[in-house]
């Protein structure tokens, strides 16, 4: 029993000392209240014009976000943003790539009642659902109302999205002591340590857990105007800061940053050297840093499975 | 009235500091609870916000960190804020003080929060350029090569950064220059000094942004504001702590004072109770036991003897003398037993009567103490202030069952025997049998006045001088069924203890007034008593016989029996006065013995005076007799009024009164009572 302690005690402090910790293997969420949250996140009845779901920008079977540059949502429209990735996001520090929520409700609140996304609001969202007989039965279950409200569609949505964890990524075994790394991808966690990518990649999330602003070395310029943090706080330091993104799946999330300007991961790595550490990356360490990032990639969610 | 009242007061006071305490203690136990859920709230808050400035700390200290720490720290700060914000307490409007600092609180949690936003935004910058630089410079290979200059430069250039770094001053950086200059061609030269070049420019520019987000970081005061914002509640907390003080002060007073009460009247009951106790065992006069103690006394010894002591008279000495001096004649009594009877219990069994119970005592022993008590009390001279009075009194001494009751009998047996003083008691007495009697009595009477067997008996009244009969006493009789006559001292004081006496009376005015019809040359008297004249049914019934018989009555007479002192004499003479409106005449009976006196005659319109035979009997042996007989003939003769002695049991005393000039006589010399009245008046004597 004591060697048992002082063995829990030796991983524990372990982990703590190590910049990225792993996902949990369980999310320990309302499995009944997730899978109305899942019927509700691919129910395009969501959208105004019933085209679009949530799962519309977030392809939760693929990285959890949108392929495209930019959303198509309600008539066709587009958004101003490339979709983040919905996957682990319970473990934002904040939502949106400006962060201007805290939350996940807060969030979904945002894209529902967006007019280029879904366009709808409570009242004929709480309307549609209340005329299905499935969904009145499933929330009588679950919330015991007979009438469904918006504020319980948000939670059931927000649960599902709670179980939208990719545990047991190839690194996440790593750093639990299951397995080894490859020498490559070994040497690419070390780069990604040693040039600093590290100091905004971190936690649980590997990023998602500050502020950076897009272009510290070299100014970042797009095409388009995006939301920034300026766009809230109105702060001229704030230009061109946004979220720092997760870079678990990162794989499966092309295209990248907040204008997808970076099709490939290659290209992605590129960008980040020049604009944020100013340094110049050999393509042997480019491809490194790839097989690194590419053990971020974890387990599909399992609540996308049971039925 | 006055203890439930109280008892009602208390339970009132009892009930409003019972709710008040209940309220007290709820408030109380509110108050601490909001108080405590206040302090540890601050105290959460308080512990978060250092938490997450040592996180800053390590933060700037390490080169990489895992932020999710930070991340997590300030989720949890937030929470705590709000858990304060929503803290019950500053509901309340004393707290609005607090509430406001709080509500401030948030602006500068949100704009340190923000502030560290900015920190770890441009310190991954500095840190990362840094460490680049250090790497770069310990990386290059140009000290084996060529300008040893350029790597001495970008040491010093590095050192500065990194003093500037942990000096945190800005001034420190100012007038340098923190670009390498070469002019070196050799491309390695060039690209070493190009990339280091790259990196400083970006310290040089970014540090000021850095120290300023550092600055601002540290000079949060947060922490600093929360324990502000403590000290402030814990100063308005400490006014309602002592207005609760005093709220509990208060009640405990209101408590004691009404434990105080309770205790009082608690006390008070007790003794009342204790008063109560003893008037319910005590007489309150002479604070003597009462009868009841003496009756409970009788039940729990095993041999008791009753010595019954009774004041002779004390009617008499009440009403002569007042009852202040009655009252304390029976306190002199009861100190009088109390010294003569040691170390026995005194009782006083109610109005003049005195007892005490021996245990286990022998008859003569209790007789020789009940002689010697009575012999002492007649001797003692009572003294009121000017007054002197020696009283008698009868003893009964009693050792049968049922005790009290047998003394009381005697008691009264002794009362009518006036030479004995102390009587024993002892089932020879018949006592109870003549209760039986009497009752026996009641129904003979009864079944006499249903059977008209109630008669009147006539006694001849002899003229002395004319040797004629010219009247006749009727005398009352009861002619039992066997024939026997009764006379009216078997019944007569019996039947004036129910409606049968008035009966009787009424019986004998009619039968009475039928004989004087029958014999028309006679006059008749009737006996009554004063009392009976206090009788307003029996006088009404005897005036209505009267109104009836107006010619005959006028040869009717009543004959008045003193018995007792007769205080309402207007009633007496109004009586008379409508009798001789009749033509009736008033006899006193039994003039010279009892209560009969002469004062009678100034008050009373009395026509004939009956000498009493106690004189007219022993008037040959006893002088003195004779000359009362002849001071009552001369007195009333004086006044005119006529007499008639009785008892005349012989001839020698009907010719002393014939001498004498006594008019009438009458006895059982001429005659006894006869059923009915002679037909020849004359008589020889």
């Amino acid at each position: 029993m004591f060697k048992l302690f002082i063995f829990i005690s030796i991983i524990i402090n372990l982990y703590a000392n190590e910049p990225i910790s792993p996902i949990p293997l369980k999310s320990g969420i309302d499995v009944e209240k997730a899978k109305l949250g899942r019927m509700l996140f691919f129910d395009t009845t969501l959208s105004k014009d019933n085209s679009t779901a949530c799962v519309s920008c977030h392809n939760v079977f693929q990285g959890g976000a949108d392929s495209n540059i930019v959303s198509k949502g309600f008539n066709g429209m587009s958004g101003n943003i490339q979709s983040p990735t919905v996957l682990n996001a319970r473990y934002n520090f904040k939502q949106f790539w400006n962060g201007r929520v805290d939350t996940l409700s807060q969030q979904v609140d945002g894209p529902i009642h967006n007019p280029v996304e879904h366009n709808l609001n409570s009242e004929l969202l709480e309307k549609r659902l209340n005329a299905s007989k499935l969904y009145k039965k499933l929330f009588l279950n679950i919330y015991k109302k007979f009438d469904i409200k918006y504020k319980d569609a948000v939670d059931a949505i927000v649960e599902f999205e709670k179980g939208l964890i990719t545990p047991n990524s190839k690194f996440d075994k790593y750093l639990r002591g299951e397995i080894k790394l490859t020498k490559n991808e070994k040497n690419g966690y070390r780069l990604f340590k040693q040039y600093g990518c590290i100091t905004c990649h971190n936690g649980i999330n590997v990023g998602s857990n500050s502020f950076q602003k897009m272009g510290t070395f070299v100014e970042y310029k797009s095409k388009n105007s995006y939301p920034d943090k300026e766009a809230i706080t109105h702060k001229k330091i704030h230009h061109n800061v946004f979220k720092v993104p997760t870079l678990r799946n990162i794989n499966l999330t092309a295209p990248y940053f907040h204008d997808g300007a970076a099709k490939t991961l290659k290209e992605a790595i590129n960008m980040m050297a020049k604009h944020n550490l100013g340094v110049e990356l050999s393509d042997k360490e480019i491809a490194d840093l790839t097989l690194f990032l590419i053990t971020l990639e974890g387990e599909k969610p399992t609540i996308l499975e049971s039925n | 009235m006055r203890l439930n009242r109280s008892i009602l007061l208390v339970l009132l006071v009892g009930i409003v500091s019972s709710i008040a305490i209940i309220y007290f203690y709820l408030i109380q136990r509110e108050f601490t609870k909001n108080h405590r859920e206040f302090l540890t709230s601050t105290s959460k808050l308080k512990h978060s916000q250092s938490r997450l400035d040592y996180l800053i700390l390590e933060n700037s200290v390490y080169a990489y960190q895992n932020q999710d720490k930070i991340k997590n720290r300030i989720k949890k700060l937030l929470n705590e804020y709000k858990n304060l914000k929503e803290s019950t307490i500053l509901k309340d409007k004393t707290y609005t003080q607090i509430d406001e600092k709080i509500i401030a609180l948030k602006e500068k949690i949100d704009s340190n929060l923000e502030n560290i936003e900015d920190y770890l935004m441009f310190n991954a910058g500095i840190k990362n350029s840094l460490l680049f630089l250090t790497r770069h410079v310990e990386n290059s290979e140009l000290s084996k090569i060529d300008d040893n200059n350029i790597v001495i430069k970008a040491n010093y250039i590095l050192k500065h950064f990194y003093d500037t770094k942990r000096i945190q001053d800005l001034d420190y950086l100012e007038n340098e220059s923190f670009l390498l200059i070469s002019d070196s061609k050799d491309k390695k030269v060039q690209e070493f000094v190009r990339k280091f070049n790259i990196h400083s420019k970006f310290l040089a520019k970014g540090f000021k942004k850095y120290i300023n987000s550092v600055n601002s970081v540290l000079d949060n005061n947060v922490y600093n504001s929360i324990v502000s914002i403590t000290t402030d509640f814990s100063k308005i907390a400490l006014k309602d702590f002592k207005a609760l003080d005093i709220f509990a002060f208060i009640l405990f007073s209101i408590f004691i004072l009404s434990l105080s009460f309770i205790i009082f009247l608690l006390y008070s009951y007790i003794q009342k109770n204790q008063a109560l106790k003893h008037s319910l065992t005590y007489d309150q006069l002479t604070n003597l036991y009462n009868r009841k103690s003496l009756e409970y006394k009788l039940t729990h010894i095993s041999k008791p003897t009753l010595l019954l002591i009774n004041i002779d008279g004390f009617k008499n000495i009440n009403d002569i003398y007042g009852n202040e001096v009655g009252d304390s004649l029976l306190i002199k009594i009861a100190q009088m037993l109390k010294k003569e009877l040691t170390n026995l219990n005194i009782f006083r069994l109610g109005g003049d009567e005195f007892g005490t119970i021996f245990e286990d005592i022998t008859e003569n022993e209790v007789l020789k103490i009940a002689n010697k008590l009575e012999k002492t009390i007649s001797k003692h001279n009572f003294i009121f202030d000017n007054l002197k009075l020696n009283i008698s009194v009868s003893i009964v001494t009693n050792n049968i069952f049922p005790i009290l009751e047998n003394a009381d009998l005697t008691l009264k047996l002794l009362k009518h025997n006036p030479n004995k003083r102390v009587m024993k008691y002892t089932d020879n007495l018949n006592l109870k049998k003549s209760v039986q009697e009497n009752m026996q009595i009641v129904e003979m009477i009864k079944s006499a006045i249903a059977d008209d067997r109630v008669i009147p008996y006539f006694q001849p009244i002899i003229n002395l001088q004319t040797s004629k009969i010219e009247k006749y006493e009727a005398l009352v009789r009861i002619r039992l069924e066997d024939g026997t006559i009764l006379s009216p001292f078997k019944f007569l004081e019996i039947s004036k203890k129910s409606s049968d006496y008035h009966e009787i009376t009424k019986i004998m005015i009619n039968k009475i007034i039928q004989t004087a019809k029958e014999f028309p040359e006679y006059r008749f008297s009737l006996n009554i008593s004063m009392l009976d004249i206090l009788n307003e049914q029996l006088i009404t019934m005897l005036f209505d016989c009267f109104e009836k018989n107006r010619d005959t009555v006028s040869r009717v007479d009543i004959e008045l029996l003193e018995s007792e002192f007769l205080e309402d004499t207007k009633k007496v003479q109004e009586f008379i006065e409508k009798l001789h409106s009749y033509g009736s005449k008033i006899l006193i009976d039994d003039f010279g013995s009892g209560y009969s006196n002469f004062s009678y005659f100034s008050n009373l319109e009395i026509d004939i005076v009956k000498i009493d035979g106690s004189i007219v009997s022993e008037i040959i042996n006893d002088h003195t007799k004779l000359h009362i007989l002849k001071t009552i003939h001369q007195f009333t003769n004086g006044m005119n009024k006529t007499n008639i002695a009785e008892y005349v049991e012989n001839r020698e005393i009907a010719l002393i009164l014939k001498e004498i000039g006594i008019k009438y006589a009458q006895g059982y010399y001429f005659s006894q009572p006869l059923p009915r009245p002679l037909n020849d008046s004359k008589v020889i004597i």
